[in-house]
């Protein structure tokens, strides 16, 4: 950030610039920001649904057997607690410049946002619809597919969106290793001392949070029909 | 009871929470045989619900076995026993994002039925627990509380397991909506004949519903296991005697109908009965009134203070009853009327008696002295 601040300040009207964005710069790249677009949701894409398919399988490893939930978070944690730049450095010698490195580092910080919440949700369930599933005679696997499971689905939406939105605003760094839709441009605006793509990719990855952030609410509000019923009647008996 | 006929059946079963800590229950032998309810009651803390639970394997027992239906409950994975027991909880536990008729389904879906099978069945448990078909579409939270306990039930029932278990199943539910689903598990029973086992606090619950009722004590004993009214007349120690309660005769009452109780003729008269023989009659009875029969017929009462006002001189000696107005009679009991309804009749009413009728044959009074009577 200190780059652009001195740019601002220091070097403003060089190349003869003299508007802080140029609109010009970016009507003339329809194509590229569709690219970048399309690029910085494959990569959140994926590295969210990696981290979702990993953390549900933890989640349910934790809630099945208790004594895994520490050595799972402490794990979830440091992945979490390591800067991405050192951990491109260490992954690079292995994984090279590229796709695969950034993926591993984008799907590394999403596990403990989803394992928390995942596993927070499974054990919010009420203690007497477990009882009546169990007393009914489901078995653990059809019950933690039918019913903790779906009622689970609130918390686990509201991870993935903490997910998302992090990993979206984290692509943006992976473009120092060659990827990273937006934050092509902002690289690009640093490396040339140049401002309107460094707002650009900045503006447009706030927006493309805004988005998926909204949608992840409204997926999750189709998904559980029951909930907005009970929020009804509750608002219903409040009044 | 012989535990070898026994629907379930509880041998010498025993079960710790912890190596050192009390036994929960306590080298319990117990049978209850099929089709009949049995309550557990106790105190919070007898292992009353630790029994129940052991039953459907929620528990494992420590020591000890446990037959159900003749087979060793452990012939068959945990899971496929239970579908074959019905379990109804006081939290009920419905599955807040299934429709009704979902989780109605549960069982039979678990068992692999065909939807169209499912449905009918769910169409057909509705009517079985008098719920609105219309509610088979909707969320357990859009139902009221009474409501889903009937859900419950019917979810219980759904693949018409020969046993039902209930742990305080109407405990949530206020005591006016709790009396009607009581009468409606008894109704119920009478045309699933289930073997019940139901888990509960409340002796009048207990006494209400159960054919016997297991009393139990701290520690998963069971200090008397009989009928209601054997209970209640002769309480097997001190401990079943005060968990019964002060109100142990007015609870006996309610086991009671007046058909059990001995009648009176009364002060029972005719329309032709002079006016002087009926003083004589309300007198020997400690009343002022008479009533008239007619036949098998009660036809109503007339006051003796009628008279006394009409003939304050002493004269129409001549009259009958018949010229005194006829007034209904009110304080009517019918045969199948609980003695405790009676007794409420004969407390409530200026006439100290209630009079028996059944079906318009009208048979003798009762007075709060062959309630008494009845007791013993």
């Amino acid at each position: 950030m200190s780059a652009v601040a001195g740019f601002v300040v220091g070097q403003r009207t060089s190349n003869g610039r003299d508007s802080f964005i140029w609109w010009d710069w970016i009507t003339r790249r329809p194509d590229e920001i569709w690219q970048r677009t399309l690029e910085h949701v494959q990569m959140t894409v994926v590295a969210v649904g990696i981290g979702f398919v990993i953390s549900m399988l933890l989640s349910v490893i934790a809630v099945r057997w208790r004594w895994t939930y520490g050595p799972i978070t402490w794990v979830g944690n440091l992945l979490y607690t390591i800067p991405s730049l050192a951990l491109f450095v260490v992954l690079i010698p292995f994984t090279g410049l590229g796709f695969v490195t950034a993926q591993i580092a984008l799907v590394s910080y999403t596990i403990l946002i989803l394992v928390r919440t995942m596993v927070t949700g499974l054990d919010s369930i009420p203690p007497a619809v477990r009882e009546a599933a169990d007393a009914l005679g489901y078995t653990r696997l059809r019950r933690m597919r039918s019913v903790d499971i779906p009622l689970a689905i609130p918390a686990i939406i509201a991870g993935i969106r903490i997910a998302a939105v992090t990993v979206i605003g984290l692509v943006t760094i992976t473009a120092l290793i060659g990827n990273g839709g937006y934050g092509a441009f902002i690289n690009d605006g640093l490396n040339r001392r140049f401002p309107t793509p460094i707002i650009l990719g900045a503006s447009l990855s706030v927006l493309l949070a805004l988005i998926v952030d909204s949608a992840l609410v409204i997926i999750g509000r189709i998904a559980t029909p029951w909930q907005r019923i009970a929020e009804q009647r509750f608002e219903a008996a409040g009044r | 009871m012989d535990l070898d006929t026994a629907a379930i059946a509880l041998n010498n079963v025993t079960k710790r929470f912890s190596e050192t800590g009390p036994a929960a229950v306590t080298e319990l032998t117990l049978g209850v045989a099929e089709s009949e309810i049995v309550a557990f009651v106790g105190p919070s803390g007898c292992g009353k619900t630790t029994t129940l639970r052991m039953i459907n394997r929620l528990i494992e027992p420590t020591e000890g076995s446990i037959k159900v239906l003749g087979r060793d409950q452990d012939a068959l994975p945990a899971h496929e026993l239970r579908r074959s027991i019905g379990y109804v909880i006081q939290q009920i536990g419905l599955f807040p994002h299934h429709s009704i008729r979902r989780n109605i389904g549960a069982v039979p879906e678990l068992l692999g039925w065909d939807r169209k099978r499912i449905d009918e069945r769910c169409d057909e448990l509705v009517e079985l627990v008098s719920l609105d078909p219309s509610l088979l579409d909707r969320y357990p939270a859009e139902l009221s509380g009474g409501q889903q306990q009937r859900v419950g039930v019917a979810r219980a029932l759904a693949a018409d397991p020969p046993i039902l278990l209930m742990d305080e199943p109407y405990s949530a539910v206020d005591p006016i909506v709790r009396e009607h689903l009581q009468d409606e598990l008894l109704t119920l029973q009478e045309r699933v004949h289930k073997t019940i086992v139901i888990v509960t606090h409340d002796v009048d619950e207990a006494i209400r519903l159960a054919d016997r009722v297991a009393i139990f004590n701290i520690g998963g004993i069971v200090e008397q296991y009989d009928r209601p009214a054997a209970i209640l007349r002769a309480p097997a120690n001190q401990f079943v005697a005060s968990f019964l309660g002060r109100e142990r005769g007015l609870r006996q009452l309610a086991l009671l109908t007046v058909n059990d109780l001995t009648t009176i003729a009364g002060p029972t008269a005719t329309l032709t009965t002079p006016v002087a023989s009926a003083r004589q009659l309300a007198a020997a009875n400690r009343v002022s009134w008479v009533a008239i029969g007619e036949g098998q017929q009660l036809l109503g009462w007339v006051s003796l203070h009628e008279a006394d006002a009409r003939w304050p001189d002493g004269s129409g000696e001549q009259a009958t009853v018949a010229d005194l107005t006829l007034q209904d009679f009110v304080a009517v009991v019918r045969p199948d009327t609980p003695v405790r309804e009676a007794l409420d009749v004969i407390v409530t009413s200026s006439s100290q008696m209630a009079a028996v009728v059944d079906d318009d044959t009208f048979t003798g009074f009762i007075t709060i002295s062959q309630i008494a009577g009845g007791l013993d």
